[in-house]
């Protein structure tokens, strides 16, 4: 029973992958893509992981929705009038594609499974939660953190109110001679300052 | 058998009428539908009764047609001319049974047709030319601009509102465009429709705030004289927003709650609501007397 | 046993929902609906403006699964209860835009990015009050939590707890203060659009997800099937019922704020409030 259950589970997580690829709308895409999510994460259920399982659940429903908001936000296209299509740069991802499924199918077929059942009544979720948080913490906590200030760092640099006024005002370069005009690239259009030293030449 | 049981229990439920509301008759239609026996629907998929209150301006037959056919079948539109309210309603009443029993119906005022053909032309069945922007199969399509607030390019979304939407002043068309929630251009296409003093009286004008805080039972009681009952009202209605002359949107609700009449200096509509957001913007029209909107909405004719 | 279950948690979510209907005295419009035609709009996601409805049923079914009956005995007896009911929060959020996504029109679908903006920060203080709930239970069972109650409920324990969830009941039942989805302002949001049958379905959904989340605030913050005399599904129903009609009348009651300002109060107040919560519950724990 246990296994019919899988092998459909992983028939479905397949096939919505696929559909990820073949819609015309980035919404239905990541909306696909979160059902193959779960019914992996059901699967991970089936194999008695619970917590793994319905985490990943939980996990692949925030984050397409965070991926669908930011979808309307670039592009506000309801119910995908116009269609898109969800496959680019086609040699280069087809040759990833096959790799990475070599490399995979490798890495099932030739690394040697354990086989060592654990008892019907274990706790594994407990088990999970003291490994996480002692053996492994280190680890756990270094990832985390280092997520967290990664995302703290990203709004700080993407945000237009900065310590020392808005971000896109006289933040030029220094000359590369002195007195010289400022490196870089000069704005174009806008009628700016640089434009009009330009001139002057 | 089982579906004229259906339909006898649904003829006993209160009548979803969906109103177009004329000059003058702004203040009659609200009270009309804060009666018993009927509902106000928030949009016409819920109605069942298109009611035309007073006599339509010729430019917004169009857009009667429009809101006509977005009422699910069966329907009736009831012209409300000189009857007393009690008659209307009554009208009303009659009409939603013999909806129910399916003895009453109207046809499509317009060709329920596609407005440009469905047609790609794009390399992927895509109707513009790129994945984004211009006006795929005819549809004209959001595309990223400059933002009023951040800098960030988000989409830009321009659609037209009114003159028939129930948060709107009667008559009100606007242009929009929307960045997601705010307002980042905005054109007044058409004038609220002229309305008597009857229509700035205080319950009426706390009522059409309190439906946009989602209180709609304390509209109701508000209408009917009694207090409004609500938690958190003054604290609901941001304290910054459509600020006119020293009094802002929610010192108004305050005064109608009290039961004062609130008289405004007509406002600059597209600079009180650029840069606000759709739900803020709601709430600054609703806390404007319509008499205040109306002459504001001359002024920019006029200029 | 598990067809009694099954049963009971079938017979739960069809009573309550119609004593919800009752709450909103909707029974005649309800029906209405139903003699009502269902337009289409043009060019919809046909899948998905069938499916979202159904989805939203779905999620309440297994709110209601994983709420215990009695003392020990809950249809799926998950040693990670409140994490599937965590699941459900998020996909309740995915299903309210696929809702206002699938119309094609322009009111649904600012309800539908407008309550995903919302629905995120809603989903960060449940997750913390209900982990507060299972650190006395030293367990994410729901069926350890009721246990953890047996001498005081966690609703006296930890008093921010249900307060703060009553926040995340109203945001995931679409209703007054935290209806951002179906809003006035929008012409009812990502319903602007159903007409007939499919506004009728969405409309019994939403009150079958209030039954749903109710039995969880019960569970976690009300001893669920804990209590004298009566036997344990009877006290289920019973605190399930009066958190129903808190709900409603909180939702009839409360003004609802502009979803710009809800969104600084639930990042700046409500997670700060939380985390609190969290960290109190936690030093009580010990």
């Amino acid at each position: 029973m246990t296994d019919l259950m899988i092998a459909l589970l992983t028939a479905f997580a397949v096939w919505t992958g696929w559909r990820v690829f073949r819609v015309d709308s980035m919404v239905r895409a990541s909306f696909a893509l979160m059902l193959s999510f779960v019914a992996v994460g059901a699967i991970g259920v089936l194999l008695s992981a619970p917590y793994i399982g319905v985490a990943t659940v939980f996990m692949m429903a925030v984050e397409m929705m965070v991926m669908a908001i930011f979808m309307v936000m670039f592009m506000m296209n309801p119910a995908g009038l116009n269609p898109m299509v969800m496959v680019h740069q086609h040699r280069l991802s087809i040759g990833a594609g096959i790799v990475a499924f070599i490399g995979l199918s490798a890495a099932v077929l030739l690394s040697p499974l354990p086989s060592n059942p654990v008892a019907a009544d274990t706790d594994v979720v407990a088990q999970l939660g003291h490994e996480l948080l002692g053996p492994s913490m280190l680890i756990f906590e270094t990832a985390g953190v280092t997520l967290l200030a990664t995302m703290v760092g990203a709004v700080i640099l993407s945000s237009r109110q900065g310590r020392f006024g808005s971000a896109d005002e006289g933040s030029r370069p220094p000359g590369l001679t002195e007195g010289g005009d400022p490196a870089g690239r000069q704005p174009e259009g806008g009628g700016g300052h640089g434009h009009h030293h330009h001139e002057g030449h | 058998m089982a579906m004229t049981r259906l339909a006898r229990w649904a003829a006993r439920s209160p009548a979803p009428v969906f109103a177009a509301i004329g000059p003058g008759r702004q203040a009659e239609t609200e009270r009309l539908l804060a009666r018993p026996g009927l509902r106000r629907a928030a949009t016409p998929r819920d109605a069942a009764i298109l009611l035309v209150a007073g006599d339509l301006p010729g430019d917004t037959a169009e857009a009667l047609s429009h809101v006509h056919d977005q009422l699910p079948h069966p329907r009736a539109t009831l012209r409300w001319q000189a009857d007393a309210p009690d008659a209307i309603a009554a009208r009303i009443e009659t009409a939603w049974r013999d909806i129910c029993a399916g003895e009453r119906d109207e046809d499509d005022h317009l060709p329920d047709e596609p407005p440009n053909a469905w047609k790609g032309i794009g390399p992927h069945g895509q109707g513009g030319k790129g994945m984004m922007g211009g006006t795929p199969y005819g549809r004209p399509m959001a595309m990223t601009g400059t933002d009023i607030r951040d800098g960030l390019r988000l989409d830009r979304y321009t659609a037209r509102f009114g003159p028939f939407l129930p948060m709107l002043p009667p008559g009100l068309v606007l242009q929009v465009t929307l960045q997601g929630d705010v307002i980042c251009d905005l054109d007044v296409q058409a004038p609220p429709l002229a309305q008597a003093a009857d229509a700035d009286a205080p319950d009426l004008c706390a009522a059409r705030m309190l439906r946009l805080l989602g209180l709609d039972r304390a509209a109701h009681r508000v209408m009917h004289g009694q207090s409004a009952r609500a938690l958190w009202l003054r604290g609901a209605v941001p304290k910054r927003i459509g600020r006119i002359d020293g009094t802002s949107a929610r010192d108004r609700l305050i005064a109608w709650l009290a039961g004062d009449t609130v008289s405004v200096a007509p406002p600059d509509l597209p600079a009180l609501l650029h840069g606000a957001e759709w739900a803020e913007a709601m709430l600054i029209l609703a806390s404007l007397p319509p008499s205040a909107l109306i002459r504001a909405a001359r002024g920019v004719e006029a200029a | 046993m598990t067809a009694l279950l099954t049963l009971a948690v079938l017979a739960t979510l069809l009573g309550g929902t119609l004593f919800a209907v009752a709450l909103d005295r909707a029974y005649l419009p309800l029906l209405a609906l139903f003699t009502r035609q269902r337009v289409e709009t043009e060019a919809p996601d046909r899948l998905n403006r069938d499916l979202a409805p159904a989805w939203y049923l779905a999620l309440a079914a297994i709110g209601i699964a994983v709420v215990p009956f009695a003392p020990d005995l809950a249809l799926i007896d998950s040693p990670v209860g409140i994490v599937i009911w965590g699941s459900c929060e998020a996909l309740i959020v995915l299903t309210v835009f696929l809702h206002g996504w699938s119309p094609n029109a322009p009111f649904p679908l600012i309800g539908a990015y407008r309550y995903a903006a919302i629905g995120l920060p809603v989903m960060l203080p449940s997750m913390f009050v209900l982990i507060a709930a299972a650190l006395p239970a030293e367990s994410l069972s729901l069926v350890a939590i009721v246990d953890s109650q047996r001498e005081v409920w966690n609703v006296i324990r930890q008093p921010l707890g249900l307060p703060l969830f009553m926040v995340v009941a109203l945001a995931m039942t679409l209703r007054g203060p935290m209806d951002y989805a179906d809003a006035a302002d929008i012409a009812t949001g990502t319903s602007a659009e159903d007409s007939g049958a499919g506004r009728a379905v969405w409309q019994i959904a939403r009150l079958a997800m209030l039954v749903s989340v109710s039995a969880i605030a019960a569970t976690v913050f009300l001893g669920g099937p804990l209590g004298p005399v009566l036997p344990g599904p009877v006290w289920l129903w019973l605190k399930t019922g009066a958190l129903m009609a808190l709900t409603v009348w909180i939702g009839n009651r409360v003004a609802r704020t502009t979803p710009s300002r809800m969104l600084t109060i639930l990042w700046v107040v409500l997670l700060p409030l939380s985390f609190l919560h969290l960290l109190i519950s936690g030093l009580i724990a010990l």
